[in-house]
C-alpha cells in the first residue's frame, strides 16, 4: 500500500482541453478506500477522459491527481503496478488465447512463473472461463471477452480497478454476471472507479455517485442523496372510491397540484407531502368518498439525473 | 533490469502473434531471392556486386515494414492501448518492439545469406563485421519504422510513409550501384543515408573492399544512427501511441 491518505483517489481542479474544447473543467473529488465509486454523465461528458488521465493514458492540462498516494505524471509505473483498467472496448490481443493473454499480462506485471500459473488458473475459474483457455480471444463471445478483459484487469491483484461502461453492449444475464463480479471483486478489497450512464446499474452498485455534465462536476454523494437534493416536489398517486373533479380537488388542497387522472388515479404534484395527505383525508370526508389506494412516489436516480441535466440546460440558455 | 526482461516478453510476444506466421516470412524472403537470381542469371560474373545490397535491403525492408506494421495494428485494435496501461515505460515498448522487428529483418537477410552462399557460391569472408552490419543496421532501420509509425493511424498510411523514405534511399546507398559510380550530386546524399554504410559493412564482410577506408569507420557512423533513432523514437512514441 502506497502512502497513507484516506482516499485511494484524489483529484483537485482537474482541466483538459482537446484543442479549443474544454473536455474538463476544474473537476475535483474523492475516491475512499475499498469503495465502489459510480462516475456518471451522458455521453461526450467527459468520463473517459477522466479515465484515461487517471490511469496514465493521457497528460492533464492543469490539477492534481493522486493515485495510490503517487502522481501518475511523475511516477506512472508505480501508479499502474497498483492499478488495473478495463476500457470500454475489450482491447486483449485477439490472435492469442485467453490463458496466454493473461499470461503475458502477468509477466509484464512481474508475477514469477509459479504466481503466474496460479493467477492464471485461478482467474480462468472464477471467471468462469476454465474451459475457454486454449481459445482465442477473438473467437469468444462479447460477454466471455468482457469477462476475460475484467480478469485481466485483476492479473497484479490491484487496489484500484478502473471499469469504463463495463455492461456496454451485454446482453441482460451476462451484465448481471459481470455486475455480481464487480460486487464480489469489490468485497475482497478492491477499489472501484465505475464509469457508466446506465443510472440502474450505478445505483444497483455504487456507494457513492458523481454526474459529471459537459466537463463539470454538477453533483456528488449517495444515490439517495442525491434523489433529495433535486426532489423539490414528490408525487402523490390516490385511488378514491368515486369520481371527483379536479377543480375541487385542487380548491380544497392548496398543497396539492393535480396532474392528471388516468383509470381511477389521480397523480397529484405535492410541495408538502404531509399537509397534502391531510388535506387530502379531509376533502375526501367532505365529498363523502373512501381513499382507496395512496402512496408517494420515490425519485428514481434516472429523474435525479434528468433534473440535473435539464436545470444545466435551462442554466445554458439563460446564459445566452 | 525488470524494464529490459519486461521488452523481451514484448519481443517475444510480437514475434509469437506475427512474425513467424508462414505469410510473412515468406513476403520477406521471396522478394530479395528471387531478384538476386534474375541479376545472377543475367551476370553470373558480377553478381557479388550487388549481393550486400540485396541483403541490406532484405534488412531494411524487413526491419522497417514489420514495426510499421505491428505498431499501426495495433493501435487500431486496441491493443497498444492495453501495452501503455501495464507497468512498463515508453522506453520499453519501444525497445521490445524494435527488438522483435529487428529480429525478423536479421532473420529474413540471414536466410538470403544462407542461400547465396549455399546456391550461388558467395562466401562470408569477415563474418564478424558482416554481423555487425545486420545487427546496427536492423537496430537503426527498426526504430525508424516504429518512429514513423506511432505518427500516422493506418497500415496503408505507414506503408506509404516509409516508402516514400525507403525507395529513393535505395538508389542513393550503393544497393543497386557501387558509391564510386554515382554521379558527383548524389554522393553528399549517399553519406547521410544509413543504408549505405549498412551496405558497405556487408560488401566489407563479403568481399574484403569497402568505399571507406579504414572500414569500422561505417560502424561508427551507423552506431551513431542508432542512437539518434533511439533518441528520436522516445518521445515520438510517448507524444503519439495513445492517440
Amino acid at each position: 500500500m502506497a502512502g497513507g491518505s484516506e482516499y485511494i483517489i484524489e483529484v483537485g481542479g482537474l482541466c483538459k482541453s482537446y484543442g479549443e474544447t474544454r473536455a474538463l473543467e476544474d473537476v475535483g473529488f474523492n475516491v475512499g478506500r475499498e469503495e465502489i465509486f459510480g462516475y456518471l454523465g451522458p455521453n461526450g461528458a467527459g468520463k473517459t477522459t477522466t479515465v484515461n488521465i487517471l490511469c496514465g493514458l493521457l497528460d492533464r492540462d492543469a490539477g492534481e491527481v493522486r493515485v495510490c498516494n503517487l502522481d501518475i505524471e511523475r511516477d506512472p509505473v508505480s501508479v499502474k503496478q497498483l492499478i488495473g483498467v478495463v476500457p470500454e472496448e475489450s482491447n486483449l490481443y485477439p490472435e492469442l488465447t485467453c490463458k496466454r493473454n493473461l499470461e503475458y499480462l502477468a509477466e509484464l506485471y512481474g508475477l514469477s512463473r509459479t504466481a503466474r500459473r496460479k493467477k492464471v488458473g485461478d482467474l480462468l475459474e472464477i471467471f468462469n472461463l476454465a474451459d475457454r483457455g486454449t481459445t482465442p480471444f477473438q473467437t469468444l463471445s462479447r460477454g466471455m471477452k468482457r469477462r476475460l478483459t475484467l480478469a485481466a484487469a485483476l492479473i497484479h491483484s490491484p487496489e484500484v480497478v478502473f471499469l469504463d461502461e463495463p455492461t456496454v453492449g451485454l446482453d441482460v444475464p451476462s451484465a448481471r454476471d459481470l455486475r455480481t463480479l464487480i460486487q464480489t471483486i469489490n468485497r475482497n478489497g478492491t477499489t472501484v472507479f465505475l464509469t457508466t450512464h446506465n443510472l440502474a446499474e450505478a445505483e444497483a452498485l455504487c456507494n457513492r455517485i458523481l454526474i459529471l455534465v459537459k466537463g463539470h462536476v454538477v453533483t456528488e454523494g449517495t444515490a439517495s442523496e442525491i434523489r433529495q437534493n433535486v426532489e423539490k416536489t414528490r408525487t402523490l398517486s390516490v385511488i378514491l372510491s368515486a369520481d371527483v373533479e379536479g377543480k375541487s380537488l385542487s380548491g380544497a388542497c392548496p398543497a396539492v397540484r393535480p396532474v392528471n387522472a388516468k383509470d381511477g388515479m389521480w397523480h397529484l404534484e405535492v410541495t408538502d407531502t404531509h399537509a397534502a395527505v391531510s388535506q387530502i383525508v379531509s376533502f375526501a370526508e367532505k365529498q363523502g368518498v373512501r381513499i382507496l389506494e395512496i402512496r408517494t412516489a420515490v425519485a428514481s436516480l434516472e429523474d435525479a439525473f434528468m433534473t440535473i441535466l435539464e436545470d444545466k440546460v435551462t442554466k445554458r440558455e439563460g446564459r445566452t | 533490469m525488470s524494464q529490459v526482461v519486461s521488452a523481451l516478453f514484448i519481443s517475444r510476444k510480437d514475434i509469437e502473434s506475427y512474425y513467424s506466421k508462414p505469410p510473412l516470412v515468406t513476403w520477406g524472403i521471396l522478394f530479395p531471392a528471387v531478384l538476386m537470381l534474375a541479376i545472377y542469371v543475367k551476370d553470373p560474373a558480377t553478381y557479388l556486386n550487388v549481393a550486400p545490397g540485396i541483403i541490406a535491403m532484405t534488412l531494411l525492408f524487413g526491419s522497417t515494414s514489420m514495426a510499421a506494421i505491428v505498431v499501426t495494428f495495433e493501435k487500431r485494435s486496441g491493443t497498444l492501448q492495453r501495452l501503455l496501461l501495464t507497468p512498463v515505460t515508453h522506453r520499453t515498448i519501444v525497445l521490445g518492439k524494435a527488438t522483435s522487428a529487428a529480429a525478423y529483418g536479421i532473420a529474413t537477410s540471414l536466410v538470403i545469406t544462407v542461400g547465396f552462399t549455399l546456391l550461388l557460391g558467395m562466401h562470408l569472408v569477415n563474418p564478424l563485421v558482416f554481423g555487425v552490419g545486420l545487427l546496427l543496421g536492423a537496430g537503426v532501420f527498426s526504430l525508424l519504422g516504429l518512429t514513423a509509425s506511432v505518427m500516422v493511424k493506418e497500415v496503408f498510411e505507414a506503408m506509404t510513409l516509409m516508402n516514400f523514405l525507403r525507395f529513393p534511399i535505395l538508389f542513393i546507398s550503393g544497393v543497386f550501384m557501387p558509391l564510386e559510380s554515382l554521379p558527383a550530386w548524389a554522393k553528399p546524399i549517399a553519406l547521410v543515408s544509413p543504408l549505405t554504410y549498412v551496405v558497405e559493412l556487408l560488401r566489407f564482410g563479403i568481399s574484403d573492399q569497402s568505399y571507406f577506408s579504414p572500414p569500422w569507420i561505417c560502424a561508427i557512423v551507423v552506431a551513431v544512427f542508432l542512437i539518434f533513432s533511439w533518441w528520436i523514437a522516445g518521445p515520438a512514441f510517448r507524444r503519439k501511441a495513445s492517440r
